[in-house]
């Protein structure tokens, strides 16, 4: 790296005067990872005199985006009540003919594969899509169907607006279950065997502003390769914590599909990937210093998304570094981790954006207001209570494997029940057996309970909501879960029956 | 090892060519899967790959079709080097490129018989290829 030589460092830079040196085609400009080596090498007092701006980037599944779209007035004229672009439902939140493309719902006729995500991303391609539109009908707007095809030119308006993206910094997730889950963290293998984190660490824009100096409302970003605006905080925004986010609007007409996508989780629905880069000016040394974050100071925790709560539990805690190396230790055992943001394309948009300025395409723009650096993240306010395994989980009549099958059947009988769990000598589970095994194994003369034993049985736990546990038993084709503790110990015993007297209680 | 496609036409099922091929070049192969009868058939071999080059060609000179079959595509259009299949991979056969880019050793792929990433991947870019129409 070489520097133009400077004279008398000043104590503070304005944003006027980096966007005067923008202009004079003199700008210095590092992206994230080239101000830390910087500082590495020559320290952070030579950083801030030479460096003017340090531009930062992320490219990650953003769930809470989409897109503002104005159709023009159709003659006769129609005030929409319900709308599909491409068998994706849209929703119509203000007068005639504007529209909002939710990211994440989802296509009627291809659910899961293709939703709100894919719409904008296809518009921005500049293809044809299919618009579709109900109303009530009235005396200005007397129409009551339309169906037309067009594509971004044909729209007055098209506006990425996204009012939560760019988070500061994400869960790595887990599973701890038994079963493969499907999640927004991806597919997540049974018994921790894999993992999977958001975010681009150390090059993620708010890590490198994390007291919103320079990042405020009006400040001018690289938005899916246009320019584009911050223009607040986004919901959730819980900047105390490390877990701010933005809101941000930019002009869709102008993206460039490599920098925004639509995508697909299984099982989980659509989403779009986003890219944004922000440029941080160096106003002063503090915040020369600030960008110097490096990945093994940003910690995460662990999550075990196993557990469907708000409040999962947590089994450790990691650094970006760990997590960009692909592998984690969760106890004491190596998982790999799979990250689901591009960092490849993170810094792709990070040099971008350094181009852009050092091209004087791109000036900087001072926040018209600061963002809040008090708010929180609350948990809604419930008025109505959900049910738990735990408040309907009952004893479960045990067996070991060396019981005879007779001497179980007399159990099920005496019992009047259908289930009898298999535990071995300290109450962990080792199986289950039902009447239907038994009265088969009568039928068949088997006489071992070793012979009958359904080894692989699906689980709850008590903290499980009771829907959970019910879905569980309609997807299994199943009547009864053992109530199971983090060590397979039994606890208990639900019952499909035991579901249905609580809907009528 | 490397797998090779061998495709038999209906003159040639007759003959004894795959022991031939083991027997003259003294090259151990496995058969992972095969398909043949009166018409014609397939076999996907797995061949030591020092010998790869040596064994397709003692195939070819047998006029038998050789084909090095892909087990797995990409859509590079699609892709954008996420990598949320990398953790899934149960013979490590993708893998980062020192820049992030998200690479695939078709080497190492087993193909249908897992595809545990197929439906890992968000830009949905990973495909399959279909069966040889070995059965």
């Amino acid at each position: 790296m070489t520097f133009k030589k400077k004279g008398n460092s000043a104590e503070k830079r304005t944003i006027a005067e980096v966007n005067e040196k923008i202009k004079k085609g003199d700008v210095q400009v590092l992206t994230a990872e080239e101000m830390k080596k910087l500082v590495e090498s020559s320290g952070v007092e030579v950083a801030y005199k030479e460096v003017d701006v340090v531009t930062t980037g992320t490219f990650g599944a953003m769930c809470s985006s989409g897109a503002i779209i104005n159709l023009g007035h159709s003659d006769p004229p129609i005030k929409i009540h319900r709308a599909w672009i491409n068998d994706v439902e849209v929703c119509h939140p203000g007068a005639a003919v504007d529209l909002y493309i939710g990211a994440t719902i989802m296509s009627e006729t291809r659910p899961f594969e293709y939703g709100g995500g894919h719409v904008i991303e296809d518009l921005i391609r500049g293809k044809d899509v299919e618009v579709r539109a109900t109303a009530h009908g009235t005396d200005c707007y007397p129409r009551t169907k339309l169906s037309t095809t067009l594509t971004k030119d044909d729209l007055n308006q098209f506006y990425l607006l996204n009012f939560r993206n760019c988070y500061q910094r994400y869960d790595c997730a887990t599973n701890s279950r038994d079963e493969t889950i499907y999640t927004y963290m991806g597919k997540l293998l049974p018994r921790f065997r894999n993992a999977t984190f958001s975010g681009s660490g150390a090059l993620n824009p708010l890590m490198n502003d994390p007291d919103y100096e320079t990042i405020g409302i009006g400040t001018r970003i690289f938005l899916g390769g246009a320019q584009g605006y911050v223009i607040g905080e986004g919901t959730q925004h819980d900047p105390g914590n490390r877990f701010g986010t933005l809101m941000v609007r930019g002009d869709c007409k102008k993206m460039d599909p490599e920098f925004i996508r639509g995508a697909s989780f299984t099982k989980y629905g659509t989403t779009l990937y986003v890219g944004i880069g922000i440029p941080i000016p160096i106003l002063n040394k503090g915040l020369a210093k600030k960008t110097t974050i490096l990945d093994e100071e940003i910690l995460t925790d662990i999550v075990d998304y196993g557990v469907p709560r708000r409040e999962r539990p947590k089994l450790g805690t990691v650094s970006y570094q760990d997590l960009k190396s692909g592998t984690i230790t969760i106890q004491e055992r190596k998982i790999r981790v799979s990250p689901l943001s591009s960092l490849k394309k993170g810094k792709i948009i990070a040099e971008t954006l350094k181009s852009w300025i050092e091209n004087a395409l791109f000036y900087l723009s001072s926040p018209a207001e600061r963002l809040p650096i008090d708010t929180n993240l609350k948990p809604m306010k419930q008025t109505e209570e959900i049910p738990f395994v735990n408040d309907v989980k009952h004893t479960a009549i045990t067996c070991t494997e060396d019981d005879e099958i007779r001497a179980v059947a007399e159990r099920i009988i005496n019992r009047s029940i259908n289930h009898v769990v298999v535990t071995d000598n300290e109450g962990r589970l080792r199986g289950i057996v039902t009447s239907w095994d038994i009265t088969k194994a009568v039928a068949e003369g088997k006489k071992k309970l070793s012979e009958i034993i359904v080894r692989k049985v699906v689980t709850t736990a008590p903290d499980e909501p009771l829907e959970t546990a019910s879905r569980k038993m309609a997807q299994h084709q199943i009547s009864a879960l053992p109530v199971i503790d983090h060590n397979r110990r039994v606890l208990g015993i639900i019952t499909s029956e035991d579901i249905s007297k609580l809907l009528v209680r | 090892m490397v797998r090779i496609l061998l495709r038999f036409s209906e003159k040639l099922v007759e003959n004894p060519i795959t022991a031939q091929v083991i027997l003259e070049y003294g090259v151990p192969i496995s058969i992972v899967a095969a398909h043949i009868d009166s018409q014609g058939g397939e076999i996907l071999v797995e061949v030591p790959s020092a010998h790869v080059d040596k064994v397709a060609e003692a195939f070819r000179e047998k006029d038998v079709i050789v084909t090095f079959p892909k087990l797995i595509e990409v859509d590079s259009k699609r892709c954008f080097d996420c990598g949320a299949c990398l953790s899934l991979c149960p013979v490590n056969a993708i893998s980062f490129k020192e820049d992030f880019s998200v690479v695939f050793d078709q080497e190492k792929c087993i193909g249908s018989p897992c595809g545990i990433c197929v439906d890992t991947c968000p830009a949905r870019a990973i495909r399959l290829v279909e069966k040889h129409g070995l059965v």
